[in-house]
């Protein structure tokens, strides 16, 4: 791996090297650029389609394109192609299973300073109740480039959530991400889980309880669905279970935790930090995520009461 | 075409017409009203050797795409896939019952239909993107997209418009079924859809206006559309009436998604559609 980038440039480029050799695979974008679309967008321009910030309409075309064997990849700012396309996404991938590859740029508060409007803090709650739709959430660049390639093989009516910042690497190379999730640190008693860019806070949490003594788990839930059944073996070793998201907290990631521990009648007790409201805070992601109590020092205080 | 064909046609579409009043009337739901001023456009492009099918492959890949995007106006794309031969007409009396093949909304998994639709201003963007996988895999097909007028009002609609309009896509045939009436009122009393022919120009297609019950003014509106020289999506507003063929029902915004279900009510919808069809207006 040469120079680390965004989960999104890395998800576009792994995209642009099977779009070369399958000229079926085409990117229909919203307007939305990113530096890695624009190798894309000139050198294989027959499989670009900008349908301009008309994001139902984005949906509506990749479907009928998906309908005739062309294989698109949309892409748009999160809560324009979740919240907004969501009936649209019900009928054409959930319904009539039409294997559109739904690309939502900008996770949580990824779009900081843009505001609530580009805040998306409800999107696993929503899309996770459309069936069919299988749902990738990568924590670095590996993990979009490897799940870019994954979803590439399904062909399968998938969401992907990429955060648009640049996080550090937790990943080498040979991590095939086909088994949904990664215990990526073994602890006792207390395990830590979380998606996408949360999985940071989660390791920066593990890491300061652990200059304390305290050792606890850690968990990449990095496919939300299906969510692979062997993460309930994993989850019945702990105690006790935090979630953490940047997502409301009404039928989020740990409600899913939730359901998984009540459905499968697990002696574990769940922690859930995640948000209560949209915020009007400013002044980069780390700030709001304190103001919003969703931040490594506050979480670790948390967890510390356990 | 010839004007005994053309009768023939107009003919058969209330033959269309009175099959889905009875499955309507079993099934006791159904938009009957809103089949009922689409019935000529759909038995012109069905029998009328408009649209390309085989009834014996629905998905073989040359056929026309006709997508229905007034989902509600499913009875009558069903009599007239089942008339056509694409499935058993058996399967229309199990309407909306607990054995039912189908119900109120338009369902893909019923040979001869492309999408399922219902929710209102989703079918032409499914078309536009049909129509350009069809130039970017260099196929010949068609793709017939009818839309209801009230459905107009579903923003997804003008977008999918201006796109279509934009890439040129002048193997898109969207038609409207324009019969004045939305779910309460008419729609120029409530919101103004008009004037739509300079509408659609203005997004970059080709309109033409025509009687939507007469077989003839719907073949001259698609005379030689495999053969032409456009170079833009063609827009057909087809003027028509909500419930046409039976008087009683005709324009009356209460029999908006409803079947007849009373007695006097059957019968005299069965006695209405009969005279009309005995009519032959278009002579």
């Amino acid at each position: 791996m040469n120079e680390n980038i965004s989960m999104r440039d890395s998800f576009i480029n792994e995209i642009y090297n099977f779009a070369k050799t399958d000229r079926e695979v085409m990117i229909v974008s919203a307007d939305m650029g990113a530096p890695a679309l624009d190798k894309f967008r000139v050198e294989l321009s027959n499989q670009f389609l900008n349908v301009g910030i008309a994001e139902e309409n984005m949906i509506s075309v990749a479907s009928g394109l998906a309908s005739e064997g062309k294989k698109p990849y949309t892409m748009a700012i999160m809560p324009f192609t979740t919240s907004r396309c969501h009936e649209f996404i019900k009928l054409n991938q959930g319904l009539m299973k039409i294997p559109v590859r739904v690309i939502g740029i900008g996770t949580g508060f990824s779009y900081d300073d843009s505001g609530p409007t580009h805040h998306t803090t409800e999107d696993i709650a929503i899309m996770r109740a459309i069936p069919n739709l299988t749902i990738y959430s990568p924590s670095d660049s590996i993990a979009a480039a490897k799940i870019s390639r994954i979803t590439y093989k399904e062909n399968k009516p998938t969401y992907i959530r990429l955060d648009r910042k640049i996080q550090p690497i937790i990943y080498d190379e040979n991590e095939t991400f086909e088994s949904g999730f990664k215990e990526l640190r073994k602890g006792f008693d207390i395990c830590l889980i979380a998606t996408g860019s949360m999985v940071h806070e989660a390791i920066k949490v593990a890491k300061k309880l652990e200059e304390t003594g305290k050792i606890v788990g850690v968990i990449d839930l990095y496919r939300l669905k299906p969510i692979s059944p062997e993460i309930i073996k994993v989850l019945s070793r702990y105690k006790k279970i935090v979630s953490i998201e940047e997502q409301i907290l009404d039928g989020g990631f740990g409600s899913m935790i939730s359901e998984l521990i009540t459905d499968n009648s697990l002696q574990v007790s769940l922690k859930r930090i995640g948000l209560k409201d949209y915020v009007y805070c400013y002044g980069g992601r780390e700030n709001i995520q304190k103001f919003c109590n969703i931040d490594a020092e506050t979480i670790t205080k948390e967890v510390e009461k356990l | 075409m010839d004007e005994k064909r053309i009768k023939e046609l107009q003919k058969r579409a209330n033959e269309i017409r009175k099959e889905v009043l009875e499955m309507c009337i079993l099934g006791k739901t159904g938009h009957v009203t809103s089949s009922f001023s689409c019935s000529e456009i759909l038995t012109t492009l069905y029998f009328g050797d408009v649209l390309r099918y085989n009834s014996q492959m629905p998905r073989w890949q040359d056929r026309d795409r006709f997508i229905l995007s007034k989902g509600q106006a499913s009875p009558i794309l069903y009599v007239v896939l089942a008339n056509a031969g694409f499935f058993p007409k058996s399967w229309m009396t199990s309407f909306c019952s607990t054995n039912a093949k189908f119900g109120v909304h338009l369902q893909c998994d019923i040979p001869g239909v492309e999408f399922t639709t219902g929710s209102l201003g989703h079918g032409l963007g499914l078309g536009a993107g049909v129509a350009l996988a069809a130039k970017l895999n260099q196929k010949n097909y068609h793709t017939f997209v009818l839309l209801g007028d009230a459905e107009l009002y579903e923003g997804s609609n003008w977008e999918a418009a201006m796109f279509a309009g934009h890439q040129r896509l002048n193997n898109l045939i969207a038609i409207v079924d324009r019969n004045g009436l939305g779910v309460l009122q008419p729609t120029e009393d409530f919101l103004k859809l008009e004037p739509l022919e300079r509408k659609f120009e203005a997004f970059g297609w080709e309109v033409r206006r025509i009687n939507g019950h007469s077989v003839k003014e719907i073949l001259g509106a698609l005379e030689n559309f495999r053969g032409h020289k456009r170079d833009k999506p063609l827009m057909i507003i087809a003027d028509t009436v909500k419930g046409k063929g039976i008087e009683f029902i005709e324009n009356v915004a209460l029999w908006h998604g409803v079947a007849p279900v009373k007695q006097e009510d059957i019968d005299r919808s069965r006695r209405e559609l009969e005279n009309y069809s005995l009519e032959e207006e278009y002579e």
